[in-house]
Parts: C-alpha cells; sequence; structure tokens
C-alpha cells in the first residue's frame, strides 16, 4: 500500500505477518513505522492497496476480530485521572470479551495498584497498564508500536517475557515495531526493516543472519567484488569493512575472503548508512 | 458503546460534586432574593458545558486514536458524544427543575412550576447550541475548535447588539409584518422550538458522522 503526506511517502510497502510468529518491524525514527501500524489499524487511510487481516480487509473487520486484538502504542492513551479500577469499568463495557481476572492478575504481577491515577504513573507503569490491557481480551494479535521505547532495560526485558509468554499459544501473532532492534534480536522469528517509507527486506531473522556476513579488507580490494554480493560498505582508517549478502555464494566465489557473523543491527546499519560502491 | 459513556461519566464525575456545593450556594441566593429564575438557567449550561470537559480530556490522553483500535466504529464513537450531551444536558435540566421546585416550595411561589420556562428554554438552547459545535468539534478537535466556537456565538451576539443599539438610537419601528410573525412564532413556541432542536439535532449528528469518517488520525 502508499500513503502520501506532506513530504513524507510510504511507497507500495508490502510485507506479511505469518501468524504464530513474531514479526519485528524495524527503522529509524521517521521512517515510516507508525504511520504503517496506523494504516494496519485503520486510523489511516491508504492512498493505494489494501491490508489485510486474518484474511479480511482491514477497513472492514468484524467487531468480533477487532476484539481480538490488542495494541499498545508509544504512551498511555488513557485519561490521567483514571484508575485501574476505573479503566476495568470502561474495558469491560467495550470489550465483549474482557477479562477482568486476568487483567487484575495482570496488574498485580506488575504492581499496579489499582486506586491510584494514572497520573502518578511513571512511563514504565503505564506501558505495563497498556500491556496489561492488550492481554486481557483474549487477543490472538498484538500489534505493538514502539511499547519497549523509553523504558529501562530491566524493565524492557520483563516486557519481552511477557511477550515470549504470549506467543507460546501457536494461534498467537505480534507484529511489533520498534527502534531498538536489540529486542527484534531477543525475541522476533522475522524482520521487515523499513526505510525512508520503503522496505527494504522482510524475511525469517536467523535466515537473514545467516545469508549476511561481514568482511575487513583493503581498499583496492572492493573492486574484486561483484556488486550484487555488497550490501554496504563502511570506511575507516585501516581499510573497510562491507557487509555481504548471499554469503554461502560470496564464499564459495571469493576464498581468499573470511566473512564474519553480523547482527541483525548492523545489516540495517549498513542498509542505511553505508555506501553500495 | 456503552463503556464510552461510562468513561465520559467517570470523567465527569470529579466535577459533579463542585456542581453540588454550587446548587445549594446559588439556591440559598435564589431563597434569600427570591429570584430563582436568577439561578435557574445556570445549571442546564453548567451540566451541558462538562462535554466540552470530555473532550478536552480526550484529545489530552490521544483516545480516540486507541479506542478506534477497540471493537468500537467511528459512529459509536460519535453516538457517545451525542448521547453524552443528550444524558448532560438532561441531567442538568432535572437538577434545574428540582432545585425551582424546591425553590418555589419554599418561597410559596404563585405556582410550583412558576419559571419553569427558563430550564426547558435551556435545554433546547443547550442542544440547539451543541448541534452547531459537535460537527466543528469532530472536524479540527476541541483545541481548534474553541477559537471557531467564539467566531460562531460572539461574533453574532455583538452584531446584535451593535444593530439594537442603532435601532433604539434611530427610533426605528420593526415592519408590522415582521411583528406579526414574530409574535406567531412567540404563539407556537412550544411546537417550533423543539421542531428546530431536533432538526438541528439530525444534521448535525449525519455532519459529524460523516466528517469523522473521514478522518484521519
Amino acid at each position: 500500500m502508499s500513503k502520501r503526506f506532506d513530504g513524507f511517502l510510504l511507497d507500495k510497502i508490502s510485507f506479511n505477518v505469518p501468524s504464530g510468529s513474531i514479526m519485528g518491524f524495524v527503522g529509524e525514527n521517521g521512517a515510516g513505522k507508525t504511520t504503517t501500524i496506523k494504516a494496519i489499524l485503520n486510523l489511516i487511510y491508504p492512498d493505494e492497496g489494501s491490508i489485510r487481516i486474518w484474511g479480511n480487509p482491514s477497513n472492514n473487520l468484524s467487531m468480533d476480530l477487532r476484539a481480538q486484538i490488542g495494541v499498545v502504542f508509544d504512551g498511555s492513551n488513557l485519561h490521567d485521572n483514571l484508575t485501574l479500577d476505573n479503566i476495568n469499568k470502561i474495558m469491560k463495557n467495550i470489550y465483549y470479551n474482557w477479562d477482568q481476572r486476568v487483567f487484575y492478575n495482570y496488574l498485580n504481577s506488575f504492581k499496579l495498584p489499582t486506586n491510584k491515577k494514572i497520573k502518578g504513573f511513571s512511563r514504565g507503569m503505564k506501558m505495563k497498564l497498556s500491556i496489561a490491557i492488550a492481554l486481557s481480551h483474549n487477543s490472538k494479535l498484538l500489534v505493538l508500536d514502539e511499547a519497549t521505547s523509553g523504558l529501562d532495560p530491566m524493565m524492557r526485558e520483563e516486557m519481552l517475557d511477557i511477550f515470549m509468554d504470549f506467543i507460546q499459544d501457536e494461534n498467537h501473532t505480534i507484529l511489533f515495531s520498534t527502534h531498538i532492534i536489540n529486542d527484534i534480536e531477543k525475541i522476533a522469528d522475522y524482520v521487515t526493516f523499513i526505510h525512508d517509507g520503503r522496505i527494504v527486506l522482510s524475511e525469517n531473522k536467523d535466515e537473514l543472519i545467516y545469508r549476511h556476513g561481514i568482511i575487513r579488507c583493503r581498499k583496492d580490494e572492493v573492486e574484486k567484488i561483484d556488486r550484487s554480493y555488497i550490501v554496504g560498505i563502511r570506511e575507516n582508517n585501516y581499510g573497510v569493512e562491507i557487509m555481504i549478502k548471499d554469503l554461502d555464494a560470496f564464499k564459495r566465489r571469493y576464498r581468499e575472503f573470511i566473512p564474519e557473523k553480523t547482527s541483525i543491527e548492523e545489516i540495517m546499519l549498513f542498509i542505511s548508512r553505508g555506501r553500495r560502491d | 458503546m456503552k463503556g464510552l459513556i461510562v468513561k465520559d461519566f467517570i470523567n465527569v464525575s470529579n466535577s459533579f460534586r463542585l456542581v453540588g456545593v454550587m446548587v445549594l450556594f446559588y439556591g440559598a441566593i435564589s431563597f434569600l432574593t427570591e429570584s430563582p429564575g436568577s439561578f435557574s438557567g445556570m445549571f442546564t449550561l453548567i451540566f451541558a458545558m462538562f462535554l466540552f470537559g470530555t473532550f478536552s480530556l480526550d484529545e489530552l490522553a490521544n483516545w480516540d486514536s486507541y479506542a478506534l483500535t477497540m471493537p468500537l466504529t467511528r459512529e459509536n464513537i460519535i453516538q457517545g458524544k451525542y448521547l453524552m450531551m443528550l444524558l448532560l444536558t438532561l441531567i442538568g435540566f432535572l437538577v434545574n427543575a428540582a432545585s425551582l421546585l424546591v425553590i418555589n416550595i419554599a418561597t410559596k411561589a404563585e405556582s410550583i412550576f412558576s419559571g419553569f420556562e427558563v430550564p426547558i428554554g435551556g435545554f433546547v438552547i443547550v442542544i440547539i447550541f451543541y448541534s452547531v459545535l459537535l460537527p466543528i468539534i469532530a472536524k479540527v478537535g476541541i483545541t481548534k475548535a474553541r477559537i471557531y466556537f467564539i467566531l460562531i456565538y460572539m461574533v453574532p451576539f455583538l452584531l446584535g447588539m451593535l444593530i439594537f443599539k442603532k435601532v433604539k438610537e434611530d427610533n426605528m419601528v420593526p415592519p408590522e409584518r415582521l411583528m406579526d410573525v414574530l409574535e406567531m412564532v412567540k404563539d407556537s413556541i412550544y411546537i417550533i422550538a423543539p421542531l428546530v432542536m431536533i432538526v438541528f439535532l439530525g444534521i448535525s449528528y449525519s455532519l459529524s458522522v460523516g466528517i469523522y469518517r473521514k478522518k484521519e488520525f
């Protein structure tokens, strides 16, 4: 789908989130992650193209299906003067499948005070609350937009554990947008990378790491390498670092180079910051 | 949609306590001055104003974009606000009417229903007032809408004042036919006012839904 704004274009983006998996949706700030998620949630309307959730057009989902989607935005989106008891009262009148027992269990395990107003909550507590809400109506799909950004490492770890628990049910799926690639490395099965409003890659995380490698060599050696293998090149005082794709084929063809293992973070950095030639 | 009403009522419930104090305060003044009229118009308006508060709190929390990820349609969000507007205006009317009854009984007024035209008129005026404003709020949000309120209500009000002043200064006599029409309207006000209110409400709701359906968050 495509969507044009003043000074920004989501350009014919397309990807698929396999059921039963965690899809890490990564990209730098302003790359188009939130816009894409808003389009998925029908908060903005694509100029062209379409989005399907469980095979149904996202702009025409039944209330039944919508009730099975849990959403966590970057921020609480709840009124500061509400208490958690108030929120329970509101949500049970909105979600037909609201499970208040599960909700209070989460509040208990997150150590969130039920009688205190949200305005007294820290950012981490607000995020925990949003996650508790998203998990308290038998959601099958979690859409998380920067849900762990701004949290300290301990709390992020705690959140990631919760998402891992959630995904143990094979009917559950998570679309997890973040610019913290470390989180994706830890929990995602698939990675979609968006850069400047375009999808650069969308594939299995392990295969992605397996198919890429870094070689370090002299500047004059770059010429020897077929451009189709090069993802990006970074220069330093000692020579160059080259991110290589199709690693197996590269190794067979260029036995003089010894590629090193890489990470999702490095692949992303080479794609977005490295030069191609 | 019930959840939306619950949410709005919880959000305004803190202010309800303040209204309790005001009822007692103004009630006492009205009782002492034996002028229930001064007291009467106020409460319908005060309750209706709570609706602005619910919009402000929603906007502050960025609630709408969150609510639209829930099993709620865009129509539900608009319906919730219109229902809330009617409920708040009705509560204002009832508090107003009940207070008037108490004051009329306490002051041994001619009729216990004396002054009731004020809360009834207030009810109709508030509904028409909101019917004009809600589509604007749906379009631009409450913060920007405040500027439009001033233009929509203050400009005609000030123009009216100017015209009135001019008419008075020049001792102008209104045309007889205009007076006849006004007289006829006055006689049938109990039929015309509810009809106008319903027409305004209907058009306003359709406009708000149309605007909100196209809105992006």
